[in-house]
């Protein structure tokens, strides 16, 4: 090929460096979003216009970091814009592009004058000139970039078809562009999409039925409800919140320990479906041991901030791997609540956004306050919380009960045999005179105190000379075994809590922790706590901030990262990135509307996800045209409704429910499923043996599948690493995925035991089951060509297992779920084929 | 200009068609360069990958790349960093001026007083160049003609994962592209059978200190997941999956496939997603793996003369010796990249002992690998390096007194690395540590001008193949880096 495509990557960056007409628009050809291209004569706004050309060309050398500023030139605030230069010139005089030594210099001719320099790599397209010119002609207004702004109602428009203000904020837009929104979907595909998007899983052929047959108004809205209240919502929505959290099974790095931490999962999973406001969601999680009387739910909520991994490396040095940890509470609380990028000021000043390397460090302040110091790999390091069940803690106070009585029943033998002055330990008796020096060293100890090897030493001396000493000991032994056994079967969650004399907190150097370089006190990133008269005592000062009118970012980011989840891509699409180098939103008005309507509402997340699931907007058909696939290949102004490939947990869950085989059953330790043998083995030189779970563990719910940090469970795709905290991951289209569902084990299985369902089904032909097999998979009937093709395949897989039986017998053997004892083999073979097909079309894998 | 063009082929087709899409014109839609097309809506390819626009930058000398490296750190002072005055001070503590103000693992603390330690094997000089090698690796040695030794590499880290992370994708801390991600991302690929980077591991037998070969060392980062390396297993299959089930016959499979392409064309041509169309060319890619995998792995037609040169555990699926002669059959497919990771080389108390194993276990294989590139004519534009993330002490830890269990720490102050082929000037050692190992003081290079060279020898300049990710712009080499001419042939 001579002419080579830019890559998705290349287009992206092409529209970025195209500054304003770009960010808003498409790229080359005209091939474009006409979406708010500022007009040629049109009014320059500082924060969309302005802010994100200077950022992307000026600030690297002439930004917020004062180490890397060159010519002591600042063009990040309005002072710096303001001000002489070095040589005198006024950098910019508003109103006199003619005279303000930044236009004159990003005109120059001349290489050793023009900005950006050359070497940079950075140019200035002739637009974004054009725009700078017109910005100082018309006063060089300053303002602040648009998300650190706190977010105002903004007017609803009044529209038709924008009865949901979702809706106005939509249809306006394209009405602007001239764009005509899709008609409503199917009821069976929008079924299926609302289905799979609120609870990870599609309907059943019953739910099916009875809300194709509900034809009274309001059906649509009385599904979202049902679906809002089954408990398969929160472990649906629990799964992104676990990929921010970095949650996982075990520690990470050599060693990778498992951990306990499960308990905290399912508290996620059953705040979610009580629908706990997320204020409080977020004040518990980073601060629920400090509320007052903290009960110990509200403790356990703080193991968000421990779930990161923990290295036990031999030769590793604690303090090193101490602040490692804080670096990573840092950044994934400044990545969840305010999209930031905080990691780029571990180091040094933030190059864009207006962040200090003492920001962030201050923040770190708010979680250097524990006893955690950085040594060994324990994967339970406390601050820790015993989680028991009912029957946990019944168990042991059973246990601690039958030990006392036991360690009672000693005491009582040894005051009879070893007499002696009361307070006297049973060494000091005159009988125990002459005892071999280790019995002696035992009984130098108080009953009640002894381990299990001073029992044994003791016992086994009077084994012969007193059995019924012996025995007593030996039931107290027993009675310390059943104690400890029924501790250690108790989950225990690594939780936060404070110490009463906190470290001090330095500025390291470059981020080492070997440079310590000034004291800071606990504050909250200045650029973004302006309004804030607040002076934090401790992380609940800032998790309420967090959650205070104050915080500009807050409601805006969760909003869009559920934006995300449901539409696909986030109304920002850097969901992780809200600042000036991250992606300015499509609809800031929809974006600020969400988030106030969202905190008024009292931060109501059931409310919000039924606002977005009840717009005309998510409800479209999304079916593409070629001028739409052309003119907004993204969807992003949803003039179609949104279609995009499940994620590798859904398509899992989706195919063991469409085949009956999923087990629903909320919460509890982590699930080892099929996973090809030597994956763990292989990856810790045998240290870690995967020991796959049978039974109902097999069916359950991906939420539960164990994961091993260093190598996660292989049967999903882009999902993050569970490494460090990830808000988005790609969706990628690769071959090893159609490998996976076609040759996994747990999908050949559930296409096996779906064949078995339409098998055993009353049916009065293969077309009629396979109308249903189809039905079950996509939630649609299939056409008649469709069934068509799919009967010759049917045909064609039993003229194969007939001529070789033996086969069918092998294909049938997959998976641990009982056979079909009902139909032939031969017949069931290829009929379990032909569910791998159907479960393997684009449609089964897609949320249509 | 391919997304586009698919775009408006389908579109075209589409408005023309609508109905009835024949297979026959959906083929040739999907076939060749239509199938490479990204669609917008998500990051997809199936091999075949394009290139960047603009790259190369410059004619590369190596169109690929096979990077032996070595888990756990190389001795450089026990192998190729030849050191007489360390025999003559053996036993004798560190002059203090040699270690003052380094940081080493906690295992070492700061290093004075510590007593140096003579290489274990004598050394000689080899070939017309005259390279010092160890007799530990008499294969190495005998090849030193064709190798160039860079003798002054340096490192920031001190432990393994970020030692090895920093190597391999320019940060200690995981999360960036590596080495193989970023080519792939800027080369593409010319394989449409495999993946465009290949990841191979193996451990020698009785390595007590085995280090963890964590997914980030072949990790896309940032870049879309379709950059990162595919790691083919040690044991097993070579791709997860890649096996029909049990009682399902190859042209069932096919069957199979032709009747969900059909389907999911009558699809693409009511719904209009360029991604159905991705998704049916990217079944077809998996079917051509399932053949063209384990063609790969299928050595009866190597003749035995040619296995001789890796070794005797040639044949044993999971050892280094395979993995090089696989590394081989990758490129000669097409792959850009092949990465083959041997661990073990943690010396710290087996110098006496496993340190024979390891030596064993690669020794041969390494050198075999050149000997078949270059008989093959393929040495000219391969690129081989061979090295480890940082070196070890001159200096010992354990107890003089007891040599079976004599080791040495981490070092990141000073260690080598060897490079051959494409491009490079064979026979040259470059750069020179003191008098002791311990530091460089001629000709130092730092990881990111390693990699920076390692990119420039593949016709990719550093400063510029860069991603956009979290509002600037990343590279490998970070903000660093600076090509060492003096190894450019």
């Amino acid at each position: 090929m001579s002419f080579l495509p830019p890559s998705r990557e290349v287009r992206e960056r092409l529209r970025t460096a195209s500054g304003v007409a770009g960010r808003w628009g498409g790229w080359i050809l005209g091939l474009v979003l006409s979406l708010g291209v500022v007009a040629a004569d049109g009014e320059i706004r500082f924060s969309r216009d302005i802010l994100p050309v200077l950022s992307d060309a000026c600030f690297a050398c002439h930004g917020p970091d004062a180490q890397s500023r060159k010519a002591g030139l600042r063009l990040d605030t309005a002072e710096g814009v303001r001000a002489p230069g070095k040589s005198g010139a006024v950098v910019v005089l508003p109103g006199d592009p003619g005279h303000s030594e930044l236009i004159r210099r990003i005109v120059s001719q001349d290489p050793d004058e023009v900005m950006p320099p050359p070497k940079s790599n950075r140019r200035l397209t002739p637009a974004q000139v054009d725009v700078l010119r017109r910005w100082v002609a018309q006063g060089a207004s300053w303002g602040r970039h648009w998300a650190y702004e706190v977010p105002v109602r903004p007017p609803v428009p009044r529209i038709r078809g924008g009865e949901n203000p979702v809706d106005g904020f939509i249809r306006a837009r394209l009405e602007a562009e001239g764009l005509a929104p899709s008609p409503e979907a199917s009821r069976e595909v929008l079924m299926r999409r609302v289905t799979l998007d609120l609870t990870g899983v599609p309907p059943t052929p019953a739910e099916r039925t009875a809300f194709l047959r509900d034809d009274v108004p309001g059906a649509y809205e009385r599904l979202v409800d049902r679906l809002l209240a089954s408990p398969r919502f929160g472990e649906r929505m629990a799964w992104e919140w676990l990929e921010a959290a970095r949650y996982a099974d075990s520690n990470g790095y050599q060693g990778d320990g498992e951990r306990t931490m499960w308990p905290w999962r399912d508290w996620v999973v059953s705040a979610l479906n009580r629908n706990q406001p997320y204020d409080e969601f977020t004040v518990w999680q980073l601060a629920g041991d400090l509320l007052p009387g903290a009960t110990p739910e509200q403790r356990l909520a703080t193991g968000f901030l421990r779930n990161h991994m923990i290295n036990g490396e031999g030769g590793r040095i604690p303090e090193e791997n101490r602040i490692d940890y804080l670096f990573d509470q840092t950044e994934t609380v400044a990545t969840v609540w305010l999209a930031a990028t905080f990691n780029c000021t571990r180091c040094h000043d933030h190059k864009y956004d207006p962040h200090t390397q003492r920001d962030y460090f201050g923040l770190l302040a708010f979680f250097n306050r524990t006893s955690v110091d950085g040594s060994g790999g324990n994967p339970q390091t406390p601050p820790a919380l015993d989680v028991p069940s009912p029957e946990q803690s019944r168990k042991r106070s059973e246990a601690l009960e039958d030990l006392a009585a036991a360690t009672g029943v000693t005491e009582a033998y040894e005051d009879h045999r070893f007499p002696r002055a009361p307070g006297k330990l049973p060494a000091d008796s005159a009988a125990a005179a002459g005892l071999p020096e280790t019995v002696m060293a035992a009984l130098r100890v108080r009953a009640g105190d002894r381990d299990a090897g001073k029992l044994e030493v003791i016992a086994g001396h009077f084994r012969e000379r007193d059995p019924e000493y012996a025995a007593t000991l030996d039931r107290q032994r027993r009675a310390r075994e059943i104690r400890d056994a029924a501790i250690r079967a108790i989950p225990r969650v690594m939780v936060m809590e404070d110490v009463e004399k906190p470290r001090a907190t330095y500025v390291l150097n470059r981020g080492s922790y070997l440079q310590p370089v000034s004291e800071v006190s606990l504050a909250l990133p200045k650029a973004l706590a302006t309004n804030s008269a607040l002076n934090p005592s401790n992380r609940l000062a800032l998790a309420e901030w967090l959650v205070s009118p104050a915080n500009p970012l807050t409601a805006r980011v969760t909003v869009n990262r559920l934006w995300q989840a449901l539409f696909g891509i986030g109304l920002v699409k850097t969901a992780e990135d809200f600042g000036v180098q991250g992606e300015r939103p499509l609809h800031p008005q929809l974006l600020d509307w969400l988030a106030v309507e969202w905190v008024e509402s009292g931060w109501d997340v059931k409310h919000l996800v039924r606002l977005m699931v009840t717009s005309a907007a998510y409800r479209q058909d999304s079916r593409m045209s070629a001028a739409l696939a052309e003119r907004d290949p993204e969807n992003r102004l949803l003039a179609r409704g949104p279609r995009f490939r499940m994620p590798s947990w859904m398509i899992r869950d989706a195919a063991l429910s469409v085949s009956g085989l999923l087990v629903e059953r909320v919460g509890g330790p982590p699930v080892k499923p099929y996973q090809p043998s030597g994956i763990w083995e292989e990856a810790t030189f045998g240290n870690k043996r995967y020991e796959q779970d049978h039974g109902e563990a097999l069916y359950r719910r991906s939420l539960y599948v164990f994961w091993r940090r260093i190598v996660g469970p292989t049967m999903f795709f882009d999902v993050a690493s569970r490494q460090t905290c990830t808000v988005r991951t790609p969706r990628t289209n690769v071959p090893l995925h159609a490998l996976l569902t076609l040759n996994d084990l747990t999908y050949l299985e559930a296409a096996r035991a779906l064949a078995s369902e339409v098998l055993q089904a009353t049916a009065s032909s293969d077309g009629e089951r396979i109308r249903s097999a189809f039905q079950r998979v996509t939630g649609r009937l299939p056409d008649d060509t469709e069934v068509g093709v799919l009967t010759r395949a049917l045909a064609r897989h039993r003229a194969t297992y007939r001529a070789d039986p033996a086969a069918a017998e092998r294909l049938l053997s997959a998976g641990e779920s009982p056979r079909d004892p009902h139909s032939d083999s031969q017949d069931q073979a290829a009929w379990m084929l032909l569910c791998s097909t159907i479960l393997n079309l684009d449609e089964a894998l897609t949320r249509e | 200009m391919a997304d586009r063009a698919l775009a408006l082929t389908r579109r075209q087709f589409l408005g023309r068609g609508g109905t009835g899409l024949g297979l026959a014109a959906l083929a040739g839609l999907l076939e060749g360069d239509g199938a490479r097309a990204a669609s917008p809506a998500s990051a997809s390819a199936p091999g075949g990958m394009p290139r960047l626009p603009g790259l190369p930058h410059h004619a590369p000398k190596a169109r690929r790349i096979i990077y032996l490296f070595q888990n756990g750190a190389p001795t450089h002072v026990d192998l190729f960093d030849y050191k007489p005055r360390l025999r003559e001070l053996h036993g004798k503590p560190v002059p203090v001026e040699y270690v003052a103000g380094k940081r080493f693992s906690t295992m070492t603390g700061m290093g004075d007083g510590k007593l140096l330690l003579a290489p274990v094997e004598p050394f000689h000089q080899r070939g017309d160049s005259g390279a010092w090698v160890s007799e530990f690796l008499p294969y190495t040695a005998a090849m030193a003609d064709e190798l160039c030794f860079v003798k002054g590499m340096h490192t920031d880290a001190v432990n393994h994962a970020p030692g090895i992370s920093l190597m391999l994708s320019g940060a200690q801390i995981p999360g960036r592209p590596t080495l193989g991600a970023w080519l792939t991302y800027g080369l593409g690929s010319d394989s449409e059978n495999l993946p465009a980077f290949v990841v191979m591991t193996s451990v020698s037998r009785g390595t007590s200190c085995g280090q963890i070969f964590y997914d980030f060392y072949w990790g896309s980062g940032f870049l879309p997941s379709r950059y990162q390396g595919v790691k083919f297993r040690g044991s097993g299959e070579p791709v997860l999956y890649l096996s029909d089930p049990e009682g399902l016959p190859r042209s069932v499979r096919r069957s199979m496939l032709d009747d969900l392409a059909e389907l999911n064309a009558r699809r693409l041509a009511e719904q209009g997603d360029p991604e159905i169309a991705t998704r049916i060319a990217q079944y077809e890619m998996a079917f051509r793996m399932q053949t063209s995998v384990p063609e790969l792995t299928d050595l009866s037609h190597e003749p035995k003369s040619v296995l001789d040169l890796y070794g005797p555990s040639v044949r044993e699926q999971g050892t280094f010796a395979y993995n090089c002669l696989m590394a081989r059959r990758l490129i000669e497919r097409g792959v850009r990249c092949v990465q083959v990771m041997h661990a073990g080389w943690d010396q710290h108390n087996s110098l006496t002992t496993e340190l024979y194993t390891q030596c064993r276990d690669t020794d041969q294989p390494s050198a075999g690998l050149i000997a078949d590139l270059r008989q093959r004519g393929l040495l000219e534009d391969t690129l081989v390096v061979w090295g480890g993330e940082f070196g070890r002490t001159p200096f010992i830890q354990g107890n003089l007194d007891d040599r079976k269990r004599w080791g040495r720490d981490h070092h990141p102050y000073a260690f080598t690395s060897w490079m051959a082929g494409g491009g490079v000037r064979a026979g040259l050692s470059y750069g020179e540590t003191d008098d002791l190992g311990m530091n460089v003081v001629r000709e130092p290079v730092h990881v990111h001008d390693f990699q920076a060279t390692l990119l420039h020898l593949l016709g990719v300049d550093h400063e510029r193949l860069t991603y956009r990710f979290q509002g600037r712009e990343f590279r490998l080499t970070d903000i660093h880096g600076q090509v060492v001419r003096g190894i450019l042939a």
